[in-house]
């Protein structure tokens, strides 16, 4: 076995230019998906951490009740004993902390002109403890224990309609949880830039104390959980969810992956996209790999004859060929593996910077993370494909007659 | 003696275009273990023919081919492979090694198709390159021998797994006459020292000088037969030449 082994290596390098071609091919192959797959798993990557950090926590702690029906008041769904459901899964393992959550919504008015708002309520010290920081575009956070104003933190787009800035008034109209409107007046300390033209136009933030004032209530919508790293989010789900069961109301827990839909639909474009890119890769490698693999037995007819004539089984002949091309799929796997890691190095210390992706408008910096996955996926493909290709040479050469293959010029 | 082989009535026909061309036309030849015995012809008479049907490497259309008491047409594709693996030694005009093989490697080939062990197979190639006097060439591949090293690997290889039968097609024929002649030399050796069956076909009238028997064939029939002239082959020899 051994020795068919070094017949099949060293056939391999019989012929180095093409060799060198085919290695420099599949090579490509390899490099390219991983240098593809590589910026996709960073994107992936970065979109997923954003998404966390720009407020969706890694867990969130509703009422069953806000998913089973539409609420008839403010706050009608939401959750009544959050301090002590807080206390209680801030104390899990992993937990970096609690931030409960208002999310409402109401108008609000410069005196001249009005529109509307989409309202989240903070504990600045919570969001902050989490790494929840708003973007701001100019001016400050909201403070935990503001003097006397009510602050507030809008959109750049709802800055720009209401034509306000840092220091100036507006009023927020809400309907409370007893289903009156209520008022309030509050002073902009900053004006937030999420990255998202249509969430700026509407943004507003306030604190808790703010939100509850203005709703007439102390309920809160949701409570998000911060952990120290998001791959412990399943197992920390199911350490905590022992611990929701002791609430009078019926609590869930929700994982950021079920919150995060324009994440998961991000990825389910991008892994489509990638997948389409394998399967060109993998017929590419597969139809060069024909011919070149043809090629090589046409050449070697007479050695294949002398070998047969021999009393080499067949399937031996077979056998050879799918190794050597298997063979040639390892080494060109290798070649990639290090070509497209070495790339993405190179890449990663470009400081290239893309266009800002669809629907925001921070420019994105070009990196490539090493997958050892895509790594193992990128090689098998080129490998399995090499191997599929030599299946016809192999066929042939196996076939051929003893007497003609000898005679073979 | 024991018959090695018996080649019985034996007709082999080739399409050609829209024709039909026989290449070996009812053809009888027995062979006796241990003979020495050289096929002659002008090209196109039907050596390499014969010699093929014999190593069952082809066919015969006609006719029936018997080797060490065994009916080759009565065999399927893989006992044919076994029985040439087990019984027959192939040398080529062309050498046909194995480029990328040392000597060594080359020569260890049929015993590793054959499954034999490692050890066993180291000390029958040892033994076999020191028959063709090639023990210090073993670890060079074939492009760095010289033209008579590399047909004297080919023999190695040929009776490295000690067949009943060697079939040589034209060994001298790209040789020099030195080459050659130590080839035929070692060929002459090995059949008297181990007692193993030659059968080759040739022109050459060095080689002819030393073959036991000679067999002529002549548009696909056998002319002569130096055996069924008494032994003596001066008249069979003189119409090859």
């Amino acid at each position: 076995m051994w020795k068919f082994l070094l017949l099949a290596f060293r056939n391999i390098f019989r012929n180095r230019r093409r060799t060198v071609m085919t290695l420099v091919m599949v090579g490509g192959g390899v490099a390219g998906l991983l240098l593809v797959g590589g910026f996709f798993a960073r994107m992936f990557w970065g979109l997923r951490e954003s998404t966390i950090n720009d407020g969706l926590g890694h867990l969130q702690i509703f009422t069953a009740e806000h998913f089973n029906r539409e609420e008839k008041h403010v706050l009608d769904t939401g959750i009544d004993n959050w301090r002590q459901v807080a206390a209680s899964v801030s104390t899990g393992g992993h937990v970096r902390g609690v931030a409960p959550r208002i999310e409402f919504y109401g108008m609000l008015s410069n005196g001249v002109k009005s529109g509307v708002f989409m309202g989240s309520a903070v504990d600045p010290v919570a969001e902050k403890s989490l790494g929840f920081s708003p973007r701001l575009a100019v001016g400050r956070d909201l403070d935990a224990k503001p003097g006397g104003e009510i602050e507030a933190l809008i959109g750049t787009g709802v800055a720009r309609s209401m034509n306000v800035k840092p220091g100036d008034g507006l009023t927020l109209l809400a309907v409370t949880s007893d289903g009156a409107l209520n008022g309030i007046d509050v002073q902009i300390v900053g004006t937030v830039n999420t990255g998202y033209k249509e969430v700026d136009d509407r943004y507003l933030r306030i604190t808790l104390p703010s939100a509850q004032r203005l709703l007439q209530s102390d309920r809160v919508t949701n409570l998000v959980v911060g952990l120290d790293a998001t791959e412990n989010t399943d197992q920390v789900a199911t350490a905590l969810a022992p611990r929701l069961n002791g609430s009078p109301q019926h609590l869930v827990l929700k994982k950021w992956i079920d919150l995060a839909a324009y994440y998961k639909q991000v990825r389910s474009l991008f892994s489509t996209i990638f997948v389409f890119l394998g399967i060109i890769v993998f017929f590419m490698v597969l139809m060069s790999s024909v011919n070149t693999l043809l090629m090589s037995m046409f050449e070697r007819t007479r050695e294949i004859g002398t070998m047969l004539a021999m009393g080499t089984p067949r399937s031996w002949i077979m056998a050879l060929f799918v190794l050597e091309a298997t063979l040639l799929g390892v080494l060109g796997a290798m070649v990639g593996v290090a070509g497209g890691n070495l790339l993405g190095v190179l890449l990663n210390h470009s400081g290239i910077h893309l266009p800002p992706p669809p629907g925001t408008t921070v420019p994105m910096s070009f990196r490539v993370l090493h997958v050892p996955s895509l790594m193992i996926g990128s090689s098998l493909l080129v490998i399995v494909s090499l191997a599929l290709a030599s299946i016809l040479p192999a066929i042939r050469a196996s076939r051929l007659q003893i007497a003609e293959a000898l005679a073979h010029v | 003696m024991d018959e090695i082989v018996g080649v019985e009535s034996v007709s082999r026909r080739y399409p050609l275009d829209h024709n039909c061309v026989s290449a070996l036309d009812d053809a009888s030849l027995h062979v006796c273990t241990g003979e020495f015995l050289a096929i002659a012809g002008p090209s196109g008479s039907g050596k390499s023919t014969m010699l093929n049907l014999i190593g069952c490497i082809d066919k015969p259309t006609t006719g029936r081919i018997l080797l060490d008491g065994v009916d080759t047409s009565q065999l399927n594709s893989g006992q044919l492979t076994a029985l040439r693996r087990e019984k027959i030694g192939f040398v080529f005009q062309t050498f046909n090694l194995i480029p990328v093989f040392t000597a060594a490697e080359n020569v260890e080939f049929p015993l590793l198709v054959q499954g034999v062990p490692s050890a066993q197979r180291r000390d029958r190639v040892a033994a076999a390159l020191s028959n063709v006097g090639l023990t210090d060439r073993a670890d060079h591949r074939p492009d760095l021998l010289s033209g008579g090293e590399r047909q004297r690997v080919a023999v190695a290889r040929a009776i490295v797994h000690r067949p009943a039968l060697v079939l040589a097609d034209e060994p001298t024929a790209n040789l020099d006459t030195r080459n050659a002649t130590q080839l035929i030399d070692l060929m002459r050796d090995l059949n008297r020292q181990l007692g193993l069956t030659f059968l080759f076909s040739t022109h050459d009238a060095r080689l002819l000088a030393h073959a036991d028997r000679i067999v002529e064939l002549c548009d696909g029939r056998i002319a002569s037969d130096s055996l069924a002239q008494g032994g003596s082959h001066v008249e069979v020899l003189a119409s090859c030449l």
